[in-house]
Parts: structure tokens; sequence; C-alpha cells
């Protein structure tokens, strides 16, 4: 087995260091100004990357990220754990329970919160497919992925933004969150589907098989893996060390779910991401086993990754202000007008409704994850990277101010 | 409370005790009883039930019996329906297997399907001891305040020694997590809060009761409610667990259960479901 050299051993060590403190500095102004950690993580890697210490001290760069190949690539195996770990813990934080205790309202905002953006995701970049900076492959699969951008949503920031307004235990507030959570699910399994297409499985796998796969792999894991999991908890929670052994054998089986649908063909997130929603909705899973999770994932994995999004790309030669512009445009009025429509077909009043559609806004790290690997996988170019990051952020800083507004606007109405 | 008392029998070993547990109930409330059977009616079993009630001083001439055919679930709730039954008493397994829990029970199909308030004894008993330690769902639903006083009058009839209120923090470990974000003064407060609303809330309600004697404590957990009502129940050895409707619930809430489905699927005790306008 290979093994890093002494100087690769330093090189990564140095490299996860930066990136721990960057982020840390950068996530406590973010608090600072009440906003998601997630922006000032983004932005120490901008400050990290190329971006920035690239061209100021091109020297520091180099010798930080492009100096050992070998350090990199153990870095980017830490990247993809993080990948893993998050989908892992937004898993988690989706309970079925609550989806479908919240009736029809809430999957009346749920629908059209997920088709509206959808359709304007995928409208705008099928026929301008040039302007969103699409070049080679496969038009359809493009603006698939746009659609899915565009629907998908950020359940952490909107949870946040929610608390922070004192709505999260109000009916609004549930709708909003159980809406969020089928969208998430929704918008994964299209995902994984797309993705499944964009790998070397595509010429083997047919689209039927592929959707079947991917159905029946979230099907199961929620019923009979749920079952499974009824069973085992208990045992783990009662004869092993508490919480190591609950939280050591939970992410041994997401590991193993996101081998599993990554050698089936379906991207390996999707393994993850089931799986968590598997073990998040079962009853013997406690909160604070839940929260433990949460905060090693969030403290120790997801700031590496966000920092590491900066490194891989420039954010200033890549930045297009109208493909930006664009793009947030299309993801406002695609969800506003979804979300809010659907709210509005539920009953709410027009205020709620905006209120709800701003709340679902909110598209944070769900996005930057998504965006990057269809980066990965060649799907975008960099620059449309760049815009979807853009708009995360965004929607993201935005959403708790606007949602307030809405709200204020319907008490004097 | 309950003006009219059914009670659905089968010719099987518990039959005795729920007769008994019935009986109790119809003089605690001072109610009709009426007792179902679905099944032929044979002059074997019609002599047999008739020396049970005797046995138990039940007045023959005051309770009325049904037989009829048919499918059990229907046809027991079509004459609650059709008698004006607002209490439904069944006999149910603490716990069923597999298959039994997916396609359903006699006694959990009736709980699903009942309009009638129901309540489910899993170990009916001779004695006639009234209900001692009752635990009532205090979770934040529309039904929730109704459930209550409905439970504290039936505790209030029962001179309960210990009541139970329990109310549980939703999504709590991810609020937590979410509050983590900020610093250690936010993350305690953010605790403090999240348990304080939950009390709150039930005092609320409370206040607008007439507890009599009763010593109601507040109990606040995180997790699923249902879950937790099951493991709380479990950990204090409660005799009795009071609910309300979820509506009807069909094979879908099985597959993908949720709340009332995880307590059906394991039963911590007898368990009283309140049907809001039954009662």
């Amino acid at each position: 087995m290979e093994k890093l050299s002494h100087s690769e051993v330093v090189n990564l060590l140095l490299q996860l260091a930066s990136m721990l403190i960057l982020a840390r500095v950068f996530a406590e102004i973010a608090r600072k100004l009440k906003q998601p950690a997630v922006v000032g993580e983004i932005l120490a890697g901008i400050l990290l990357g190329p971006t920035i210490l690239g061209s100021l001290f091109p020297g520091m760069f180099e010798f930080l990220f492009n100096s050992n190949q070998m350090s990199n690539i153990a870095l980017d195996g830490y990247v993809q754990i993080a990948v893993v770990l998050l989908l892992f813990i937004a898993g988690l934080e989706v309970e079925l329970n609550i989806v479908l205790s919240q009736g029809k309202k809430a999957l009346s905002i749920s629908f059209f919160g997920l088709v509206i953006p959808f359709a304007f995701g995928f409208i705008a970049p099928f026929f301008f497919a040039e302007f969103f900076g699409f070049v080679e492959g496969n038009r359809l699969l493009f603006s698939l992925f746009m659609g899915t951008a565009m629907a998908i949503s950020a359940l952490p920031v909107i949870v946040r933004t929610l608390m922070d307004l004192d709505l999260f235990k109000s009916k609004m507030g549930m709708m909003i969150v159980s809406a969020a959570m089928v969208d998430d699910i929704i918008g994964w399994m299209i995902f994984s589907i797309i993705l499944s297409f964009m790998g070397k499985e595509a010429n083997t796998l047919g689209i039927g098989y592929t959707i079947l796969l991917t159905v029946g792999f979230a099907v199961f894991m929620i019923t009979i893996g749920k079952s499974l999991i009824n069973k085992v908890l208990p045992w783990i929670n009662k004869r092993l060390a508490w919480p190591g052994g609950l939280i050591s054998l939970s992410l041994a089986a997401c590991f193993l779910a996101a081998a599993f649908t990554e050698f089936i063909g379906i991207h390996a997130i999707f393994g993850a991401f089931i799986l968590g929603v598997a073990i998040g909705d079962s009853k013997h899973m406690t909160e604070r086993a839940k929260e433990i999770i949460h905060q090693f994932v969030n403290n120790i994995f997801a700031p590496v990754f966000f920092v590491s999004i900066g490194l891989k790309v420039n954010f200033f030669t890549n930045f297009d202000p109208l493909l930006v512009f664009v793009v947030i445009v299309v993801a406002y009025v695609g969800k506003v007008i979804g979300c809010g429509f659907g709210a509005l077909q539920g009953g709410m009043s027009k205020w709620e409704s905006f209120a709800i559609g701003f709340g679902m806004n909110a598209r944070g790290a769900m996005e930057i994850i998504l965006g990057l690997i269809a980066l990965e996988a060649g799907l975008i170019s960099e620059k449309l990277f760049v815009a979807l990051v853009v708009m995360a952020l965004v929607t993201s800083m935005t959403s708790g101010p606007l949602m307030k507004w809405a709200m204020n606007k319907n008490k004097l109405a | 409370m309950f003006h009219k008392i059914a009670l659905a029998i089968a010719f099987s070993p518990r039959m005795e005790a729920l007769i008994c547990e019935s009986k109790r109930l119809k003089d605690l409330f001072n109610s009709e009883l009426l007792l179902i059977h679905i099944g032929e009616k044979s002059q074997l079993e019609e002599g047999n039930l008739k020396t049970i009630l005797e046995k138990h001083n039940i007045d023959l001439a005051k309770t009325k019996v049904v037989w009829e055919t048919g499918k059990p679930v229907k046809k027991i709730i079509e004459i609650c329906e059709k008698e004006g039954v607002d209490l439904l008493v069944a006999g149910a397994l603490k716990n069923e297997g597999f298959f039994k829990y997916y396609l359903g029970s006699i006694a959990r199909k009736i709980i699903r399907k009942s309009k009638c308030s129901v309540l489910t004894l899993i170990e009916p008993s001779f004695d006639r001891n009234p209900f001692q330690k009752v635990v009532i769902n205090g979770t934040q639903q529309e039904q929730t305040p109704y459930v209550i006083a409905k439970g504290l009058e039936w505790c209030k009839l029962e001179q309960t020694k210990k009541v139970f209120i329990v109310n549980e923090i939703k999504m709590y470990g991810f609020q937590m997590a979410t509050a983590g974000e900020g610093g250690g003064d936010e993350v305690s407060a953010t605790r403090k809060k999240l348990v304080a609303e939950e009390v709150i809330y039930v005092e609320n309600i409370l206040k607008h009761l007439d507890k009599g004697d009763l010593k109601v404590n507040i109990k606040i957990t995180c997790g699923k409610w249902a879950a937790e009502l099951v493991r709380f129940s479990e950990d204090i050895k409660a005799d009795l667990l009071i609910v309300g409707d979820e509506g009807n619930l069909g094979i879908f809430d099985r597959i993908f259960s949720h709340d009332l489905e995880d307590i059906l699927g394991d039963l911590p005790c007898n368990l009283l479901i309140i049907k809001k306008y039954s009662v």
C-alpha cells in the first residue's frame, strides 16, 4: 500500500489546518452578521484559493495546494467523505412523520415548489443552453440538472430562518419544513438519476432501469431498511458504548449504503442521503445522537468541503455577471412563484404565501454540493458553477429578511 | 362522559376479564352496556355468556347483546354507529407480528376506523381496579386541548393517583445543531426556550380546566411524540395511555409509519383513543 511521504503528510496537515482555521474565522464573521456559516466558509475558500491567495501570493498558494499531488489526492478523499456525510445529515434531517402529519397544504407547497422552479430551471437552459455555458454533451441532461438545481432547497438555512423569526413551531413553519423535506427527497432522486447517465454506466443502464433502481432503493430503505434499523438500533443503544457505538455504526452504515449505490450505478450521495432518511426517521434514533452527528459533520467535515469549493475554481475569472444575474432571477422567480402558488392553493393569504416562497427559496449548502458534483461530472462549466454558488449564497442570505418583510406585511394586511 | 359503552366480544380466554372491565366502566360512567359478537349465534355460546354476566352481577335486562354475522370490523363499527355508542372497548395483544402489523388485526382495524372513542385493553383483569398511573398526550396538535380535558375528566372520576401530560420538542436535535452555529449562550438559551415553550403550551391548556384533586405532572421529551409516549409509559409502568385521534389511518400510514401507528405497533399499556366528536 502506497504511503504519503513525510513532506506530503506535513503538506496535508497544513492544508487541513489552514482550511479549518480560515473557515472558522469567516464563519464567526458571518455569525456576527447574522448569516449562515456556509457563507463565511465559502468566502474563506475564495480567499485561500486561486481567486485571491493564488493571485496575490502565488508562491504561497503553490506551496500549500499545488506542491504535492499525493497530498491533494488525500485531501480530495477527505472532501469526498465530507460530501457523503453532508448528504447523510441532510437525510437525518428529514422526518417523514412530520411530512405526513402536515397534510395536503404542505404537499401542495412542495408539489408546486418543485414543479414550477424545475420547469423554469429546465426551459431556460434548454432553449438558451449556450448562454448557460453548455458546450457539448446531452442538452436534455444539462437542462434536467438545471431544473433540479432550481428546485432543491436547504433545510438547515430554512430551519435557522424559521427559528430566528420564531416561526419554526408555527403551522406555517412546519409546512415549510415538511415541503422542503419532500422537495429534497425528490430533488436528490432526480439528480441521482441524471448523474447515473453521466458516468460510465450511461451506456449500459437504460432510463427505466435507472429509475427503478433509484426509486426501488429509496422505497426499500424507508420500509424494510427502516424496519431492520428499528430492530438493530435498540440493541446498539443498549449494548454498545453511547454515543460512540451509535455514531460509528451509523457512519459505517452510511458508507456502506453510499458504496452500494455507487456500485449499482447511482451516485454514492444518494445512498448516504436515503440511509440518513431511514435512520433519522427511526424512533430509536435519539435526538441527542442526531445533534452530536450534526455537530461532528458540520464542524469537522463541512468547513473543509466548503473551503475546498473556493480552491477548485477561480471565482474572479469565472464570474459572469449576466449569467449570475439570470441564474438568481430564475431561482427567485421559480421558487417564490411555485411555493407561493402552492401556498395560495392551500388556502394561505397572499403575504403568507410570499413568506413561504421566500422561506423555501434558500438553497444553501445543498445547491453547492449539487453544483460541485455536476461540475466534477463534466455536466456544467466553471462559470455556471460560480453562478450557482453565488445564487446559493444570495438566496440563503436574503431568505430571512424577505420572509420577515412578508410576515410584517401580512400583519398589516 | 360516556352514555353508551360497547364491548366487542369473541369467545376467547380473555372475554370474561374484558366483561369485568366493561362492567366497571359502565358503573363508573353510569352508562348503558352493549355487547357485540360477530359470528354465528349458538345456544352453547349464548348460555356461556349468560353465565358470565350473571356471575358478575350484570343486569341482563339492562344489557343488550347484539349477535351479527359478517365482516367483524365493518359490522362492529356499523352497530356502534347505529346504537349511538360513544366508547367501544376491545381487547388487543401488546404487539403483533410483521404481517399482522401491516395487514392489521381486528382490534387495530377497529381503532383505526371507529368513529367513537376506543379503549383497548391489553391486560384486562377481574380485579376491576381503577387506572392509577395515566399518561396523556400533550403534543401540540389541534385536538390536544380536547384530549387533555377529556383525559382529566376520566382521571377525576377514577381518582387517578398520578397523571402525566407528556409533550415533546419537535426536531430537537436539528434545532440544537442549528443553534450550535451560535455561541455557547445561544445554545443554552435555545435549550431553555425549547423546553419552556412546551411547558407553557400545556400550562395554558390546564389553566382553563378543573383538575380537582388530581396531581398533574408535565413532562417534556424530545423525539417523535408517539415513540416518546410509548417509552415514557413503559418507564413509569403506566396503566393507561390517552391520545387523540389522527383520522382514518390506512396501510400507507403503516408502511411509512407515523405517530399513532407507532403506538399501535407496540402498545405500552391500555390505550384510550379519544375521538373528538364522539363524547
